[in-house]
């Protein structure tokens, strides 16, 4: 029972940048044993500029409360979810984990990191403005 | 414009259902709908255990520009792993074969990216796209 993820890179602003092509299998911590839980892939709708908790690691079906065990987190923002989703590539969402900032997803962009399961260490969005975004994400742990 | 795409595919047969995401992203400046992120940064370190490291200095002039940062674990011992630090919160462990790949934004001229090494030297592989950054004046 596998889970693989693959990213691609192309880029012009170098001219010597041939680019990145990398495929991993999300394994359990330090090992080569497969990652066997997961939160689900979910979808969420935020219409307010207020903090909301994507994960949280307290919550039960986080089983795995231990700083030694292998977890991923992919989030992807999606647009305003719409029919066509409206991608506002100039609007962000600000993603933290344990209210530090890690970064803002714009429209359309996504991210793909390694997290900890410690009770407490949520990971949890802000949107830049009260405008509708919608983000879909994931966590696979052990 | 500079144009650079980040795409992920993200598979898994762990459900009874597959699963399979898809995700392919332009990266722009900050605040901007058709200007592209037009500068970039790589490296290949190999970081030796005992000490954390930055590995992107946050600086004032980079407070809320845009920087998407893609790091890869090359050691090929799977038990060796790199802690990522921002602003001195661990975020996670990256073991060798891992990549990341995120949106760094700083919020302070001390939100740096660091990594710590555990278990042996791990070899890391490294890119930033961004936008904003002026080269230091001679001297400083």
């Amino acid at each position: 029972m596998a889970t693989t993820a693959t990213i691609s890179i192309a880029s012009d602003i170098m001219g010597g940048f041939g680019g990145i092509s990398k495929t991993m299998t999300l394994t359990e911590a330090g090992g080569t044993g497969d990652l066997r839980e997961t939160t689900g892939y979910s979808r969420k709708k935020l219409v307010a500029a207020t903090a909301t908790n994507l994960f949280t690691m307290a919550h039960s079906a986080v089983t795995s409360a231990d700083t030694t065990t292998g977890a991923k987190v992919f989030i992807k923002n999606i647009g305003n979810g719409a029919t066509p989703s409206v991608i506002a590539k100039d609007k962000g969402v600000v993603v933290r984990v344990s209210a530090v900032e890690v970064g803002k997803l714009y429209g359309g962009d996504w991210m793909m990191i390694p997290v900890s399961t410690v009770d407490g260490e949520d990971i949890e969005v802000i949107p830049e403005t009260d405008d509708a975004v919608v983000l879909e994400y994931v966590m696979f742990y052990q | 414009m500079a144009t650079t795409t980040a795409a992920v595919t993200l598979s898994s047969d762990l459900l009874s259902g597959s699963l399979s995401v898809t995700g392919t992203t332009t990266l722009m400046k900050a605040g901007t709908t058709a200007d592209g992120l037009n500068q970039m940064r790589m490296g290949r370190n190999e970081i030796p255990t005992g000490t954390s490291f930055d590995l992107l200095d946050a600086t004032a002039a980079g407070i809320d520009k845009a920087n998407k940062v893609y790091i890869s674990n090359e050691s090929t011992d799977t038990s060796y792993y790199v802690i990522i630090i921002i602003d001195a919160k661990v975020i996670g462990r990256l073991y060798g074969g891992d990549w990341m790949f995120l949106p760094w934004n700083m919020d302070d001229a001390t939100h740096d990216l660091e990594l710590t090494s555990y278990v042996g030297t791990n070899t890391i592989e490294w890119v930033k796209f961004h936008e904003n950054e002026t080269l230091t004046t001679q001297g400083d």
